[in-house]
């Protein structure tokens, strides 16, 4: 059973699951209903989001029914300790239900755990490249001001703000940054 | 004040601090907002997180430095139950009282009449509820996590009216942010829980409060701030200088007008992204319990520094211990329980930090309870506040 209230994630892990050999009873969002779930399915183990804020529910149920969803971690100590460590890393979260062998559960952790962080890169990528468009573009703007204000031509505000950002210690699109905001006539660069 | 020039260098200046959205989060949100961290010499990231397990869990793999935490969790993480087991620590309370038992709308008008009554009437009203419906469900209540004050707090109530709270009704765990929704759809009859939520149950018209922490038990422990014993043994300057910045923010939360200011601050996205008036009614102590009530004032619905709020109290810590020991059916003997009370809770750091504000400090590590109706003097210069519960005096031992 997988608990992820990102479906495009969801279906990844569960593809991968099934493709991999295992039976996903269930893949709900959120732990809204996540009691009913688990008398419905009565899954072995259960993947849950670390953002999910179900995970105290989860460990309630474990402690209060002596059947019940235990959390993977008190089962790994003769895993490397760098394991739960890179399950948090990766956002993720597993418990066994009812009497399940954990040697039997570690290949569904590395099934999701390697769709997780496939995930986590491909967001990571995402964020750098929109960081790396929102350099290039304030360092066009902060050229184009000062070929306006400073009659240069683009080869020498180039260079001006090479210089500015080495004398100052700063990256260039920082430096950009301050003279958008020194120079724009609307006191700071506009962003969109 | 202290001269910082005392004080050992941090050996780390950037922390990460883990808390939850809840209003006795102030502390930590006034520390940053008010430079406090910073005037101790540490750069502190605030991060927001979902569950007291996540908390736990990244406290123990070390992505967080430091976390908020329900002061039972501490001793409950380093006996093994219910998670990653790693020795945490505390040299420091963040807060006392802070929650309320919530019934929804239907079930608190029948039993109190619509009128605001003492607690212990309200839980004989749901006893005798609970019998003139013998052939219905089971009434459902929710807490926030099974080794909090929260539960502790619940079944002191109900058993002080006669109920028993494992075979009367139903007592389920749910994240604090589901409380209102699962009350509003009837999946559950009420809950115990932190502020804001339960004020958020009565401005929305879904619930009414029918007791608070407070009344059930008067200045009882609530959160408190945790580390690892590992970090504490490899940071013990900077732990000491986050505990001085927090005691500070907690000192500067006695005024009134501070209160006003942070309810401003955690109102913001970041931290606990709800309307301002959520906040207000438990931070100014004028607490509506049902709407059409006018509020009654409780200037000790949470308690950051007053009676000695910091000070880890090694006999609360015991009675922690053994009431949620008994939860998991599995008793603790009392020498292991004082073994994990003596790791867990160190009244020797609050010391520690306490000399370098210049604050007096209690010279035992055990108080009484259960005994005083109103102010009264621990020791001379050390005023504490009123310690009654539900269910009697003596009922906690002191060792």
């Amino acid at each position: 059973m997988l608990v992820d209230d990102n479906p495009d994630r969801a279906q990844l892990v569960e593809e991968r699951l099934w493709g991999s050999g295992f039976d996903v009873v269930s893949v709900i969002p959120s732990a809204t209903g996540l009691l009913f779930q688990i008398e419905q399915h009565s899954p072995d183990v259960v993947l849950i989001d670390l953002q999910s804020p179900d995970r105290d529910v989860l460990e309630s149920l474990a402690i209060v029914n002596h059947h019940n969803p235990r959390p993977v971690v008190m089962f790994t100590q003769q895993d490397d300790p760098d394991y739960i460590n890179q399950a948090v890393n990766a956002g993720i979260s597993t418990y066994l239900v009812g009497d399940i062998d954990p040697a039997h559960v570690k290949p569904i952790i590395d099934v999701a755990l390697a769709q997780f962080r496939a995930f986590q890169s491909l967001r990571n990528e995402l964020n750098s490249t929109r960081v790396q468009l929102e350099d290039r573009r304030v360092i066009e703007q902060a050229k184009g001001l000062l070929m306006a204000h400073q009659k240069m031509t683009e080869e020498e505000a180039h260079r001006m703000l090479n210089k500015l950002a080495m004398d100052n210690n700063q990256r260039l699109p920082d430096v950009a940054r301050t003279v958008l905001a020194t120079l724009s006539p609307k006191g700071g660069g506009k962003t969109k | 004040m202290t001269s910082h020039r005392q004080l050992p260098p941090p050996e780390k200046e950037r922390l990460k601090l883990g808390f939850m959205r809840l209003t006795d989060s102030a502390p930590l949100v006034l520390a940053k907002e008010a430079g406090l961290y910073q005037r101790y010499g540490l750069e502190v990231d605030l991060v927001r997180e979902v569950s007291w397990a996540n908390l736990r869990d990244k406290l123990v793999v070390g992505h967080l430095d430091a976390a908020q935490l329900l002061a039972p969790l501490p001793m409950m993480t380093s006996h093994g139950a219910g998670g990653m087991r790693a020795n945490l620590l505390t040299g420091l309370s963040l807060s006392l009282n802070g929650n309320a038992v919530t019934l929804s709308w239907a079930l608190w008008e029948k039993l109190s009449g619509g009128r605001h009554r003492d607690p212990v009437t309200m839980a004989r009203a749901l006893k005798a509820h609970i019998a003139d419906r013998s052939d219905n469900p089971l009434i459902t209540l929710a807490t926030v996590h099974l080794f909090s004050m929260h539960t502790l707090q619940l079944r002191m109530w109900l058993a002080a009216g006669g109920l028993d709270p494992d075979h009367d009704l139903r007592i389920i765990v749910l994240p604090p942010e589901q409380m209102c929704d699962s009350l509003a759809r009837g999946i559950i009859d009420g809950f115990c829980v932190g502020e804001p939520w339960n004020t958020v149950a009565v401005q929305q018209g879904i619930g009414a409060i029918a007791a608070t922490g407070y009344e059930i038990w008067n200045n009882a422990p609530e959160k408190i701030l945790a580390v690892t014993e590992t970090w504490h043994n490899h940071h013990p300057a900077s732990h000491l200088r986050l505990r001085l910045a927090l005691m500070e923010a907690c000192q500067l939360l006695r005024d009134p007008e501070q209160k006003l200011a942070v309810a401003e601050l955690l109102s913001q996205p970041h931290y606990l992204d709800l309307p301002v008036k959520n906040l207000l009614p438990s931070l100014t102590g004028q607490l509506v319990i049902a709407r059409n009530i006018p509020p009654l004032t409780l200037p000790d619905f949470h308690v950051f520094s007053r009676y000695q709020a910091g000070f880890p109290w090694r006999s609360q810590a015991q009675w922690m211990v053994r009431h949620s020991a008994a939860l998991l059916g599995k008793p603790i003997d009392e020498a292991s329980c004082r073994a994990l009370v003596q790791q867990a809770y160190r009244p020797d750091l609050y010391r520690e930090a306490a000399r370098y504000l210049d604050l007096p400090t209690p010279d035992r590590d055990s108080k009484p309870e259960g005994i005083h109706r109103g102010t009264w003097e621990f020791q001379p210069g050390i005023e504490m506040g009123p310690d009654l519960l539900l269910g009697g005096e003596g009922d906690i031992t002191v060792d």
